[in-house]
């Protein structure tokens, strides 16, 4: 099998149980999913369903207990805590609920902080124009508002040309308008980059945007349906 | 009993920054035990040595006569002030002791016959009272009886005014007039080559030729007596009978080097503690800030339930008290080690009863009280900002901390820097009061320790100028009493001497204006080539004939300066007296006098041809020969030669010194890893959240310690060149405050104290800040992305 034909991620009854004996809390209770290469899949589930557990898994954050998890040819399951930290820097871009930008760095010098040590990144402020934040490069994040600075976190994700973008809930703490820009740089990315996208969201409208939505329950996925159309950001209204 | 809440939520803080409070408790209580030590030090020295001196009759002023018939002791008992005198006789010879080569020399002292002295004490540590009625029974000193392995029992030859004794050890004993026993134109106790030998008042008048008169007299003066009148009229009342003019207690060598050590220690308890109280303050000032700014929105909450400013303030405050009390606690029992172990060193060159590490409890109290102050000024602000907070603000989210760009001209430099060295720089940049406390704390540590380690250099230092460069003699003969200067030719003729240089040394009493000073007045040949005068940079000051050469101690205490006369009167022979003018001042590091060549002095003095010892260079394979000799020689009252006497002087500089300088080590260490650990840990608190951001996006565990680490390692390369002159700074004003009457401590260095001395902080500040990133270890990938900063 060639690169191309191989799936990004291939998950074969992945479990995660936080804590042992009465405590133990079965976060992901055997999961199977096979993620396509430049698919954009949404992730939805009520709250405490697993599905930050599991993005974390694939983002190498964190180890599944049990069962396999396959980044193209190898397992992150096993792979040595070094593979792990490669791994991160090179394929994974994040993007999350509270942004986490380092607050003594600039936007352009976040975006820097990512691609100075990646193989073939863009330009910053390509990265940046790319969210729409041309012109605020040499802005620290105390004087950026909040879908601002969520832009500038997906600039820094999508800048060093990622394998796989992972977003968790990035639209939770913005409001509509706002958070519409902030999926259209992910859509964007998705669609000029064919980054391999994961999107975790509450809200079922956002799923539309996907190829695919992954609906979680308890630690399971409870059911996967494909979207006939991917409906750009800008046409939804929640 | 229940715990107030508040309080209970302390108790699970301070577990939680056990280290942070271990760091600063570790650091004021370095600053606490040597507090202890030193002042605990200085006030059990003080008062051993003030109730031996009392119990002892400790003699306030003293004076030494040609011979005065004994009916005079009633007149000079009946002078005013003066409340008991002793007269007696004492005079110095020489001891063979069985398998020792070299001759001892011994300070005879008669005893009364029917009592114990009335100055001056005698007392006994082992064996008996000589029998009046035996003239051969003598007492020893403990010192000397311990270093030469003497017992009651024991039998010594002694030369006495040319006459060889039988004496019979019956006792040991001890007394306040020689607690540092020194031997005659010597500097040091040495007790292997130095005795004090005490016998019966008419066997040892008989011995001196001074049957039925006495050649010295000792005083203890009534409360409220002018010492200087007292000494006046002593002095009017014995001039006919050859006084040599009395002197107090600053002029008797064993009084003077106790009054030097206490001051020393004075000033060591005055100097050394503030510093650690002060860097323990910045470091409480920088952790207590931080848990405040943490604490915000529990501040915040408090406040809504109706908690008043005072209890938040109390409660922070105890964060403090805790810290002091903490750090007192440590303090005392390390300070009480110390101060145990510093008094078993003291045991030995003093010899003072019940001399011990015994500190009163107001030093304990003054050591509390001291380290709260230290908390509660480090302290203050934070508590102050916590009682401050308006409820509102506090329960809002912080303001974000405002980054800002460097000046531009830094901003360029930093532009070829990488992300993360740029998040230290602004990092620094943005806080740059804790960064300065940082550097401050780690200067500090590195100053003390090489000033530390320049005490032993200074120390070595002095002997081997001392007793290589200054005096090249092989041996001193020291003679009885000023002898006619045709001895040297007999000196000369001894077994193995080479070349014989004179000296005079004669007790002068210098005036200049209303200021007089008793002091040492030596006579020197022009060109000396054995016994060189040196001043501090190491030239050598030929004595002159047209005038007097004073060190710079007396010129001090004279007031005077080149150019100026000053009277000097002789206190023996003709007293003589004369007004010469100082033509040179010298620095020379040890007990410095005044200076003259030989002849002008004789012709000042009206004595001519007269020496009082000789300095010889001789073939150091005759010096058996030549010591059987000069047993025989009934002039001679001592021999030293230089290499006893300059391993003596080392020995005893050297005293204690290597366990004082591990001391300063680990002060010093704990000082540096204190503060580098306390700055470590708040940036890693403050950044806890970036660090585990670095990670999720990729950087590997080293990177992410080198943003951690580097900020650390920044500020050591600004603290260690800054520490180094800070250190070379501190060693010469300390040096410069530890001098004392006989001791002057050049600043003289060497690169290795600096290097050592950084290798030592530099390690402290690395291994507590290694401590801190094992921290990255442990960081929370996913915790951190869950919560808001
Ligand atoms: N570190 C942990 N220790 C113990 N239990 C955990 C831990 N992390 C997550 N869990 C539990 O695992 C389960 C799944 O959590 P997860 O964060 O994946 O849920 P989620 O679907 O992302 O929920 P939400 O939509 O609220 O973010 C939850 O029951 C949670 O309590
Ligand atoms: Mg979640």
């Amino acid at each position: 099998m060639s690169r191309e034909e191989l799936p990004v991620f291939r998950l074969v009854d992945l479990r995660k149980i936080y804590g042992q004996g009465e405590a133990a809390v079965h976060a992901l209770r055997g999961v199977d999913l096979t993620v396509a290469e430049g698919e954009l899949l949404v992730l939805l589930g009520p709250s405490g369903s697993g599905k930050s557990t599991l993005l974390n898994v694939l983002g190498g954050l964190d180890r599944p207990s049990s069962g396999s998890c396959f980044f193209r040819e190898s397992d992150l399951a096993n792979a040595a805590d070094a593979e792990v930290t490669q791994y991160r820097r090179r394929h994974v871009g994040f993007v999350f609920q509270f942004y986490n930008l380092i607050a003594s760095l600039t936007a352009q010098e976040n975006v820097e902080l990512v691609t100075e040590v990646s193989t073939e990144p863009m330009p910053a402020s390509e990265a940046l124009e790319l969210v729409g934040l041309g012109k605020r490069l040499h802005h620290f994040p105390a004087q950026l508002s909040g879908g601002e600075q969520q832009r500038v976190a997906i600039a820094r994700a999508i800048a060093k040309r990622p394998t796989v973008l992972l977003c968790d809930e990035p639209t939770g703490a913005l409001d509509v308008a706002t958070g519409v820009h902030v999926l259209e740089a992910i859509v964007t990315a998705n669609n000029k980059l064919g980054t391999t996208t994961l999107l975790i969201t509450h809200n079922a409208d956002i799923a539309r945007i996907g190829d695919r939505v992954v609906r979680f329950a308890d630690g399971h996925i409870r059911s996967i349906e494909a979207n006939e159309r991917r409906i750009p950001p800008s046409e939804l209204h929640w | 009993m229940r715990l107030a809440t508040l309080d209970r939520k302390l108790l699970r803080d301070l577990k939680r920054l056990k280290a942070q409070a271990i760091a600063v408790s570790a650091v004021l209580a370095c600053g606490v035990a040597l507090f202890v030590m030193a002042t605990g030090m200085y006030d059990s020295l003080e008062r051993a040595r003030d109730n031996y001196y009392d119990s002892a009759r400790m003699a306030d002023v003293a004076v030494s006569v040609v011979r005065a018939p004994d009916p005079v002791a009633n007149d000079l008992a009946e002078l005013p002030g003066v409340n008991a005198i002793e007269a007696r006789v004492t005079g110095i010879g020489l001891l063979d002791l069985a398998g020792k080569s070299d001759p001892v020399s011994a300070r005879l002292v008669s005893l009364p016959p029917d009592r114990h002295p009335r100055v001056n004490d005698v007392l006994l540590r082992a064996g008996r009272w000589p029998d009046p009625t035996r003239d051969n029974e003598v007492l020893i000193n403990e010192a000397f009886a311990e270093a030469n392995y003497l017992a009651p029992g024991a039998q010594l030859r002694a030369l006495i005014y040319g006459r060889y004794r039988e004496l019979d050890v019956v006792g040991i004993a001890s007394s306040p007039e020689f607690v540092f026993a020194v031997a005659p134109g010597g500097m040091l106790p040495e007790p292997e080559r130095f005795g004090v030998v005490w016998m019966g008042r008419e066997a040892l008048g008989r011995a001196f030729d001074v049957d039925g008169a006495f050649n010295e007299v000792t005083f203890r003066l009534g409360p409220g007596a002018d010492i200087r009148d007292t000494i006046f009229a002593i002095d009017e009342r014995l001039a006919r009978h050859g006084g040599r003019g009395a002197y107090g207690r600053d002029r008797m060598l064993s009084a003077q080097f106790l009054a030097d050590e206490l001051t020393s220690l004075r000033t060591m308890a005055s100097i050394l503690p503030p510093i650690f109280l002060l860097v323990a303050v910045f470091l409480l000032n920088v952790s207590l800030s931080r848990l405040v700014a943490t604490e915000r929105s529990n501040i915040g909450l408090l406040k809504s339930f109706g908690y008043g400013n005072l209890s938040i303030a109390l409660h922070y405050m105890k964060f403090a008290i805790v810290f002091a009390l903490l750090g007192a606690a440590i303090g005392v029992l390390v300070g009480r080690y110390l101060g145990g172990y510093m008094a078993s060193i003291y045991q030995k060159v003093y010899r003072i009863p019940e001399l011990a590490f015994d500190a009163k409890i107001n030093v304990y109290l003054w050591a509390v009280v001291v380290s709260l102050i230290a908390a509660l000024l480090g302290a203050a602000q934070a508590v102050l900002r916590a009682a401050r907070l308006p409820p509102a603000a506090a329960l809002a989210p912080p303001a974000p901390v405002g980054f800002s760009r460097l000046g531009q001209g830094i901003e360029n430099a930093a532009r070829n820097l990488d992300g993360k060295s740029r998040m230290v720089a602004r990092r620094i940049a943005r806080f740059p009061r804790r960064s300065a406390t940082t550097v401050v704390g780690v200067m500090l540590a590195l100053a003390l320790l090489i000033t530390s380690q320049h005490f032993p250099i200074s120390m070595n230092h002095i002997v081997d100028v001392t007793f290589g460069v200054a005096q090249r003699m092989d041996a001193t003969l020291t003679f009885a009493e000023t002898a006619d200067d045709k001895i040297l030719a007999e000196v000369g003729r001894l077994p193995g001497v080479f070349s014989v240089e004179p000296l005079r040394a004669t007790e002068v009493i210098f005036t200049a204006g209303s200021r007089t000073r008793r002091d040492t007045l030596m006579g020197l040949t022009e060109g000396a080539y054995l016994y060189r005068l040196l001043d501090q940079n190491m030239d050598a000051v030929d004595v002159r004939a047209d005038g007097i050469t004073l060190s710079q101690n007396v010129a001090n205490k004279l007031g005077v300066k080149i150019g100026d006369t000053v009277s000097v009167q002789a206190t023996d022979g003709h007293r003589a007296h004369a007004e010469m003018t100082v033509v040179a001042v010298v620095k020379p590091y040890l007990a410095g006098a005044a200076y003259m060549q030989l002849g002008a002095l004789s012709r000042a003095l009206r004595e001519p041809g007269r020496v009082s010892a000789a300095y010889v260079l001789m073939d150091s394979r005759e010096r058996d020969a030549l010591n059987r000799e000069v047993k025989e020689l009934p002039m001679i009252a001592g021999v030293s030669f230089l290499s006893n006497a300059s391993a003596s002087m080392r020995k005893m500089l050297n005293e204690g010194s290597g366990f004082f300088s591990y001391m300063f080590v680990v002060f010093s260490c704990l000082m540096a890893a204190g503060v580098a650990y306390s700055a470590a840990r708040v940036t890693f608190a403050e950044q806890e959240r970036d660090l585990a951001t670095l990670r999720v996006l990729g950087f590997s565990r080293r990177e992410v310690s080198y943003v951690l680490l580097a900020e650390i390692g920044a500020l050591l390369i600004v603290a260690l060149p800054a520490g180094a002159i800070l250190g070379a700074l501190l060693s010469r004003w300390l040096m410069a405050q530890f001098q004392t009457e006989l001791f002057t401590f050049p600043y003289i260095t060497e690169s290795s104290a600096y290097g050592r001395s950084a290798l030592f902080v530099a390690a402290a500040v690395v291994g507590a800040a290694l401590a801190v990133r094992r921290g990255v270890d442990r960081l929370d990938l996913v915790g951190v992305l869950k919560s808001r900063e």
